[in-house]
């Protein structure tokens, strides 16, 4: 059982870990590196609590083997707060209620968050396609869905403020 | 009572505030129980299971696996000989001598990696005899069935429970009221139909995982994602021989329960090898295949119903039969048939009824609490035939809801006479969102459109003496440490108590914290997470005593202030007199009393306010009539409906938009009773199209997400409507009752009864696309 | 009872630094050693004990694998690695393939699709896969390379049986080659899940036509998923469709000669019953869209 030296950016913060071949991405954050923010649900890649973000786009880490991030960004549910500031997508989550037993949360973050990056005024069918690999049994969805909406519009406001600026 | 105290009801109860766990749970930051850290320690077990539905043990050889470096313990079930049960013990924590479902727990290993635990399963040599296996809960009532359980007389079961030893039938629940026998001839129309309901699963997105330590005075604790740390710890406490006191339970946030958290399931597990792990804490995390395979489920049912009414539509009679598919084990399941039994009508009022409602073992997956306890599945029966039954006497359906419903004052199936209830409304809001009576075209010629509304009741169903208990500390800084035992599943509890006892006491909300997570060792009982009780029951609790822990605090300031008591308030931290004007803050009360004038003493000390919560009410019901005064404390009812289109081409169904409507008593914070409503109703929507366990030969044949398909966000509707009714509810905090699994026990009919509209057959579920189109082909609507 | 293991199985995770290496590596190792792009199902069945290799080989870091290629007069080359989004955001394969993208969108979660790619779905030869109707009838070509170099492999005939191909041990397919398509073509993929997105295939319909000098006027190709062992190309379907005038009646012959075509089985995703009268209502519709996107 090979084990591989990998350095990897997480949440800005660069990390040399040790990874045996058959760790997953999601088992190196949680258990080498105590970032407990991301689930396992299913370790199958069909729940999606375990999405972060690797190089800008949104995997399941449960099918990401840690060795082969040697050299990767990762962003995990631990790096959405930047300068104390929620990112809009937690900011409009919550708002609107989209959280209930919080499992699935993580991954919905991250799974919108990409949503966000790629397309910044998705329509309501653009949010539920970008969620679908994001299984939540608690809310039923709607208060998610009308989150990122949310979360659009803050991150739309955000945008506006910082290009005219303020004061 | 609670009600009558309360003239005015004080901010914030009432009011939609936001959750207090939720910057913790958007930030990743809340802990649950696989996050908690053991170190190097910890060891890893994996669970060696049984192939086979039913067979006997004939031999077990765990010596190999014994002698594999990294393996610290090998368990068996020869270690552990007791029963454990919450009603009826009939389960132990390994098999012993016979295996009865696929996926039983035989043997169990700990080691220092998972993959080494893996590797000594595969090590363990069983020798089976394989035995007939019951797979029918009808078949297995039969006298021909072989027993599941021939020590079924044996078992220690409470005493609203009636097994039938030498039977497969571990409850038999009865009603007999009035004749119905006499009452069919008077029937105009009568509608006699068999629904059979699959198993389901609960499915939350954190799987069962526990972790077990034993010290060396032989205290446990046991880290579970749990909505029961104080019936696991009873439970397992009495299984393994120790002393309540001696095990403690820490439940930090569970990702998703709907009932699956309840009880014992897993969680003895961990426990019975940490035993023999030297002081090492020991982790059981399943696999979703396993939380498939191995977690308790929603029983199947079989139900025989045959309803009538007279010319005017009027029922008259009904009569109900249910087997219920209760598995290899009916430890918990037993009192799910028995609500099934008390609640057999459903939320009808009608003079002759005999039920029968039986518990009957089989080879297939233990049932358990799920979301509704058997309501789900008696609904998806009875909101159809009513249904049909509106139509085979020429009414408008929503006219005969409405006409037959119960009301404040009837007497039900039991004897018990029914409280104020707002079912009428709700049923009125939900035809009224659906535009019922107005027929809409299809959106295009190969759709067929329908509608369809279905009506509900559910009680906690519970012991009759299930308890709460509150405890409520200020501290240095005026704020309110409330302590309680009732779990935050997510359905926002913590928010609810948080609210209660920040309007009793009279702070601002967020002057209260809730003390977690749940540890057995610091907070105060709470019989378990389940049965919509938490508002109601734990509520009662809160409410208690932060009416104590104000009342003392406002005798100290009076006494201080040479006042009575009755002039004063506590008002936004503040207590202040009426009559003086005088004012003081929370702050300089809460711990250190209060120096009297002149330096000349004290007055006070830590405030701890106390509370507890127990009905009292609730009476026996007869064994052979289930007749009594009081079957339960109360029951919620609400209305569902659903407009759909059918494509013909494909049967795929889309909800085009619904309506749900309950009546909550009185809603503490009615944005998370809409949350409720909205979860609940995709819950039951989902089940209703999607879900099933395929079943054969005793082997669940869709055990991961791959093939057991929940909804997704692009499944639900564009448009659901919710309405809150509030017909206040006498023993309860401020009116309140429970909703947490109301929503979705209407789902099944109310859907069954809008496709019915569109494609004029009735179907069991789920209503997969696959059934509806062979139906619609099978009845020549499509070639 | 099939009870997967908590984690992956332990292997050896192997980075051969050129292609030659890692088809010598794959054959020195075969029956223990297999490539892998996104991991999507790789992992997955390894976790389940379907599949026991030691080494796992990656192999999409090598040359050209993570390219998208368009040429006006040669076509379109996808590389191995090539994710699926990246596939359905290339304004190349928007512009002159955009049944492919359609296809693919239709692939499982978006952060699955982050992984997964078009040469591993074909790889996989699941009956099930959602785009490889497309490649089919789009005339995808495989490049592979072996033991002995470089050479191309055409779809036709490359899938055996469920899971199982025609490429040799030391294989590594490292893209795939799409000609230039007939002017005015139009495709559409329909696929029929449990769920509205996200599921398998209960049955995948492929119909791909462009104009041509037959007596339909159009030169038609389908494709089935989920309805027998590989995926399926129904050519009596395609010649009612070409070999006459279009009319409702031409439609419902070809539908019911595609219906006809296929073989499939009951499983947990849907009966054989079900499956062969969808095969029939989908080839239906998708020749009608296709029709009304070639107007």
């Amino acid at each position: 059982m090979a084990l591989h030296r990998i350095t990897v950016t997480i949440n800005g913060e660069v990390e040399l870990v040790d990874v045996p071949s058959h760790m997953t991405l999601l088992q190196m954050l949680r258990e080498k590196l105590a970032l407990t923010g991301t689930k396992n649900g299913c370790a199958a890649g069909e729940c999606g609590a375990c999405t972060v973000m690797l190089n800008g786009e949104p995997v399941n880490s449960c099918l990401v083997l840690a060795a082969e991030c040697d050299g990767a960004e990762i962003t995990t549910v631990e790096g959405l707060k930047k300068n104390g500031q929620l990112d809009p997508v937690q900011q409009g989550i919550m708002e609107a209620g989209g959280v209930q037993c919080g499992f699935c949360t993580p991954g919905v973050l991250i799974s919108a968050r990409a949503l966000l990056d790629r397309n910044p005024t998705p329509s309501e069918a653009d949010i539920k396609a970008a969620l679908v690999g994001n299984l939540c049994r608690c809310t039923g969805y709607f208060r998610i869905i009308e989150g990122v909406k949310r979360a659009a519009k803050i991150q739309e406001a955000a945008k506006e403020e910082m290009t005219y600026g303020i004061g | 009572m609670a009600l009558a105290e309360q003239t005015k009801i004080p901010n914030p109860i009432g009011e939609s505030m936001p959750r207090i766990d939720v910057f913790e749970k958007v930030t990743g930051a809340a802990v649950y129980t696989d996050d908690i850290q053991f170190g190097p320690q910890l060891l890893y077990a994996r669970v060696k299971r049984s192939p086979h539905p039913h067979a006997l043990i004939k031999k077990i050889d765990v010596s190999k696996a014994r002698a594999l470096p990294g393996v610290k313990v090998v368990v068996t079930g020869d270690d552990f000989p007791g029963h454990i049960g919450l009603y009826l013990k009939d389960k132990h924590i390994f098999a012993r001598d016979r295996v009865r479902f696929v996926g039983e727990p035989v043997a169990a290993v700990a080691a220092i990696s998972e993959e080494i635990a893996e590797k000594a399963l595969d090590l363990i040599e069983v020798e089976y005899e394989p035995l007939e296996p019951v797979l029918d809960p009808v078949y297995g009532a039969s006298p021909e069935a072989p027993l599941v359980h021939p020590d079924l007389g044996e078992y220690e079961v409470v005493n609203f429970i009636f097994p039938k030893p030498g039977t497969n039938i571990s409850n038999h629940f009865k009603i007999r009221k009035g004749d119905v026998e006499a009452a069919w001839p008077k029937c105009a129309a009568i509608v006699e139909r068999t629904y059979h309901i699959p198993h389901v699963q609960h499915v939350p997105i954190e799987p069962h995982v526990a972790v077990a330590k034993v010290d060396e005075t032989g205290e446990v604790t046991l880290w579970a994602s749990s909505q029961s740390p104080f019936a696991q710890r009873n439970l397992i406490a009495k299984t393994l021989g120790i002393s309540q006191s001696d095990m403690r339970v820490i439940a930090p946030y569970v990702g998703g329960g709907f009932g699956c958290k309840a009880g014992v399931t897993m969680e003895a597990i961990p426990v019975a090898i940490a035993q023999k792990a030297k002081g090492r804490p020991v982790k059981l995390r399943l696999t979703r295949e396993e939380e498939f395979y191995t977690n308790f489920v929603r029983q199947g049912l079989v139900i025989k119903l045959k309803v009538g009414c007279d010319k005017d539509g009027n029922l008259l009679a009904m009569e109900n039969t249910m087997y219920w598919d209760g598995g290899a084990s009916t430890e918990y399941g037993v009192n799910i048939t028995r609500a099934g039994g008390y609640s057999s009508t459903g939320p009808f009022d009608i003079p002759n009824v005999k039920t029968d409602s039986m518990c009957v073992y089989t080879n297939h997956p233990i049932g358990g609490a799920y979301r509704g306890f058997g309501m789900s599945e008696l609904h998806a029966g009875i909101g159809q035939v009513m249904d049909e039954l509106a139509e085979k006497i020429g009414m408008d359906k929503v006219e005969f809801l409405k006409r037959n419903v119960v009301q404040g004052g009837d007497i039900l199936g039991t004897g018990m006479k029914m409280h104020p209830t707002g079912i009428k409304e709700c049923i009125d809001k939900v035809a009224e969102a659906l535009d019922w009576g107005k027929k809409a075209e299809p959106s295009a010629p190969n759709k067929l459109r329908g509608k369809g509304i279905a009506v509900m009741w559910k009680a906690p169903a519970m012991p009759p003496n299930a308890g709460s208990s509150a405890v409520i500390e200020l501290n240095e800084d005026g704020t309110l440490t409330v302590n309680i035992g009732g779990q935050e599943i997510g359905q926002g509890t913590f928010t609810a108590m948080a609210q209660l006892a920040a309007g009793v006491m009279g702070v601002p909300m967020d002057w209260v914290r809730i003390a977690g997570p749940i540890d057995t060792q610091y907070s105060p009982y709470e019989w378990q997470t389940v049965a919509s009780r938490l508002t109601w029951s734990m509520g009662n609790a809160v409410v208690a005593a932060a009416r104590d822990a104000r009342q003392q605090v406002l005798k100290v300031v009076a006494e201080a202030w040479d006042e009575d008591p009755d002039d004063l308030d506590i008002v936004n931290g503040t207590v202040v007199s009426y009559k003086s004007e005088r004012e003081m803050s929370l702050k300089d009360i809460g711990i250190y009393g209060i120096n009297k004038e002149g330096d000349t003493g004290w007055i006070g000390g830590p405030i701890v306010g106390r509370g507890n919560f127990m009905p009292t009410y609730v009476t026996g019901l007869d064994p052979e009539t289930g007749q009594g005064n009081r079957a339960v404390v109360h029951y919620t009812t609400g209305a569902q409906g659903f407009e759909i289109e059918i494509d013909k081409d494909t049967g795929r169904l889309e909800i085009i938009r619904a309506a749900s409507a309950f009546d909550v008593g009185k809603a503490i914070n009615p944005d998370l009773v809409r949350a409720q409503i909205e979860g609940g109703f995709v819950q039951g929507m989902s089940s209703a199209i999607f879900e099933e366990m395929k079943l054969v030969g005793g082997e669940m044949k869709n055990p991961s997400f791959v093939d057991y398909r929940i909804a997704t966000a692009a499944d639900i509707p564009p448009e659901h409507k919710t309405f809150i009714v509030e017909v206040p509810q006498d023993d309860g905090p401020f009116g309140a009752r429970g909703i947490g699994e109301h929503p979705m026990v209407p789902s099944i009919a109310a859907l069954g009864n809008a496709i019915y509209d569109a494609i004029s057959v009735r179907l069991d579920p789920p209503f997969t696309s696959e059934k509806i189109y062979l139906a619609m082909l099978d009845a020549g609507l499509v070639e | 009872m099939h009870n997967p293991r908590p984690g992956l199985p332990e292997f050896d995770y192997v980075r051969p630094a050129s292609l030659s290496e890692a088809s010598r590596f794959l054959a020195e190792h075969q029956g223990e050693a297999r490539p892998f792009m996104g991991g999507t199902d790789t992992f997955v069945r390894m976790r389940d004990g379907f599949w026991k290799e030691k080494y796992i080989v990656d192999v999409k870091r090598l040359d050209g694998m993570g390219d998208i290629t368009f040429d006006p007069s040669t076509g379109l080359t996808i590389g191995a690695a090539v994710n699926m989004n990246r596939v359905i955001d290339s304004p190349e394969v928007q512009e002159h393939y955009p049944l492919l993208a359609e296809a693919a969108k239709t692939v499982a979660s978006f952060q699955l699709r982050s992984r997964a790619t078009i040469v591993g779905n074909i790889c996989n030869a699941s009956p099930a896969g959602d785009t490889i109707g497309a490649c089919i009838v789009m005339g995808g070509v495989l490049k592979v390379h072996g033991l002995d170099g470089e050479r191309e492999v055409p779809l036709t005939g490359f899938f055996v049986g469920p899971g199982k191909t025609v490429l040799k041990p030391g294989d590594i397919v490292t893209a795939i080659r799409f000609p230039v398509l007939p002017q005015g073509h139009a495709g559409r993929y329909i696929k029929l899940g449990r769920n509205a997105l996200s599921d398998l295939a209960i049955v995948g319909v492929t119909a791909f036509a462009y104009p041509d000098d037959t007596p339909s006027g159009y030169r038609f190709k389908l494709a089935l998923a989920s309805v027998a062992p590989v995926p399926l190309v129904p050519e009596k379907a395609e010649e009612i469709l070409t070999g006459k005038p279009i009319t409702d009646e031409t439609i419902a012959e070809a539908a019911q000669a595609a219906m006809d075509a296929c073989n499939p089985i009951d499983d947990v995703r849907g009966s054989a019953r079900y499956r062969k009268y969808m095969v029939r209502n989908l080839t239906r519709r998708a020749v009608t869209d296709v029709l009304n996107r070639l107007q």
